[in-house]
């Protein structure tokens, strides 16, 4: 589907700025691909490179077997763009405007496009305000517009960048909602540029993710959160802090955190290997204590990704 | 790929903001019309005898028509760019696989049916305004207008492609306007080289249809080619600027900011 090779685009002037450095990477067809990376790492940079809208300084591109240097108008057919949300679209058109213009802007005429429309303006919880001005509506009203407007030119990939950026979360819940389900129900292939892990963890299947113009991490993401899977567990004991418990766990486990909640203890403890289970649960025994639950700390994307971008940085 | 459903989505849209802006517009042309009552009127007071003969204020009138067309034809396109890129529409524009150029020539299109409707409209008024009524013939007039105006959308592009760059080249259209009347105002019938600026052949055309009762067939054949010639190529310069333009805003990544 998407194929980038080497891609480099260096920004001209007294002091080049390298904002990408070599990207490769490739999307197959159907795959919902995350994009993350901190502010000014080069994601933007990259779509727009891909999308032509960018000269980039090196490397190749290709969408559906179509070079962006050879066949660009071609190219152009297979993608669709939310590039800066709802600025992205015209605020004096009604949404139904809207989204049958930037269809017919891909050769769809008015006739063709309108069912389609339709179903992607009742998906969005939009079509009781088609027949209004796009400026009269909430932000995420206007992104979902947006949205629909990239969605509506039927292309097999769609790029969004920052897609919920401003949403509360109702609406973006709606939103990946609704990309999950045209990502399984039209096969469409999603690439999502985003700060917010929950849109990342709950939409994408895989992550790249970019940080100094490079990427450091690409990977699906049930791969990358194992990577930072610790053997942390979590035990909730009956009662309140107990000195013979403090004691016994600074002896045995000395980086383990005892914390008072409501009328229970907390305990965290991080383990080096799986045999220490048994003895962590020794220490509690003999010091009296009542296990009323047991947990294994569960990695998240955020933390995964604030390691690898910071991992990113010391090797850079 | 299909080119009748982008020009219909383009059209629509000029349709639509023109009517949700229609006060500005409708002011844009109503402050033309007060400043040409002016310029008539007061040419009509203080000119003598000379200004006020028949013949050269009908050439006024048709003078006046013609650089309208001229003003609004060569800063809608990079009006509409400073303005799509202000409102972060552009690149979505550069997203449409027909190519940015169609895009364009088609809000030129549709903007132009728009804007002349008015302006034959203001051309009327003109007329009763000033008793002068002018001979419309519309198959000689309409071909000398057309391509006088290809080479003023020439300009267009070149300005437009400065929009691409610059974004804010609104100083460049005050100082344009008067260059544009420094065109028509050109001796075309002493000088050669006068025969080659944009405009200026082609007002001189106009004037001979409208004011002179002239046909196409009945022009110069040498004329016409120099209209259509110097025409022609104002418009491929502008479009290799534009051109030119667009391949550095790309490289900079200028298209979607303002």
């Amino acid at each position: 589907m998407l194929e980038v090779s080497g891609l480099t685009k260096v920004f001209p002037g007294r002091k080049p700025v390298t904002a990408v450095n070599g990207i490769t990477f490739k999307v197959d067809a159907g795959e919902v691909v995350g994009l993350l990376g901190p502010n000014g790492a080069g994601k933007t940079t990259t779509i727009k490179c891909i999308l032509g809208l960018v000269r980039p300084t090196a490397g190749q591109v290709s969408i559906n077997g179509f070079d962006q240097r050879t066949h660009y108008r071609q190219l152009l057919r297979q993608v669709a763009a939310v590039l800066e949300g709802s600025r992205n679209i015209y605020w004096r058109l009604t949404v139904m405007e809207n989204v049958l213009l930037f269809a017919g802007l891909h050769g769809i005429s008015r006739r063709e496009a309108r069912p389609y429309a339709e179903h992607l303006l009742e998906s969005f919880h939009l079509m009781e305000r088609k027949d209004a001005e796009v400026r009269s509506l909430s932000s995420g009203m206007k992104q979902k517009t947006a949205v629909a407007c990239a969605l509506a030119k039927r292309t097999p990939l769609v790029f969004l960048d920052e897609p919920t950026v401003g949403l509360d979360v109702e609406t973006s819940y709606d939103l990946r909602r609704v990309l999950r389900d045209l990502a399984a129900g039209e096969g469409r292939t999603f690439v999502i540029s985003s700060h917010d892990m929950h849109v990342i963890q709950d939409v994408c299947g895989r992550v790249v993710i970019i940080s100094g113009g490079r990427i450091i991490a690409n990977n699906t993401v049930e791969d990358l959160l194992s990577l930072f899977r610790t053997r942390s567990y979590n035990f909730t004991l009956a009662g309140t802090l107990d000195g013979t418990l403090t004691e016994g766990l600074a002896r045995a486990f000395p980086q383990a955190t005892v914390a008072a909640r409501g009328g229970q203890t907390l305990v965290t403890a991080r383990l080096s290997h799986g045999g220490q289970l048994y003895e962590l649960i020794d220490v509690l025994r003999l010091s009296g204590a009542v296990i009323e639950s047991v947990s294994q700390v569960e990695p998240d994307l955020e933390r995964a990704y604030l390691e690898l971008v910071r991992q990113g940085r010391e090797t850079a | 790929m299909r080119l009748a459903p982008v020009f219909a989505a383009v059209t629509r849209r000029t349709f639509v903001m023109f009517k949700s802006y229609s006060f500005n517009s409708i002011s844009s042309l109503v402050t033309m019309y007060l400043v040409f009552c002016l310029m008539f009127f007061g040419a009509k007071a203080i000119g003598g005898p000379v200004l006020s003969s028949a013949q050269t204020l009908e050439a006024m009138v048709v003078g006046y028509f013609v650089w309208l067309l001229a003003v609004y034809s060569y800063s809608d396109l990079s009006w509409d760019i400073t303005n799509e890129a202000q409102v972060g529409t552009l690149e979505q524009l550069y997203l449409s696989p027909v190519g940015y150029k169609w895009i364009s020539c088609f809000v030129l299109v549709s903007n132009a049916i728009l804007v002349y409707s008015l302006n034959i409209v203001f051309l009327l008024l003109m007329m009763v305004t000033t008793g002068k009524f002018l001979r419309l013939d519309l198959i000689s007039l309409v071909p000398i207008l057309v391509i006088t105006v290809a080479g003023v959308y020439g300009i267009g592009y070149m300005l437009g492609g400065l929009a691409l760059v610059y974004k804010r080249i609104q100083a460049f259209f005050q100082v344009m306007q008067f260059v544009l009347v420094a065109f028509l105002l050109a001796p075309v019938d002493r000088y050669v080289w006068a025969k080659l600026l944009p405009l200026a052949m082609g007002n001189h055309l106009a004037a001979e249809v409208m004011v002179r009762g002239k046909h196409l067939w009945q022009l110069p054949p040498a004329d016409l080619l120099y209209l259509t010639a110097s025409s022609a190529f104002y418009l491929a310069l502008g479009l290799a600027v534009f051109t030119r333009c667009e391949k550095a805003a790309k490289k900079v990544g200028l298209l979607g900011q303002y």
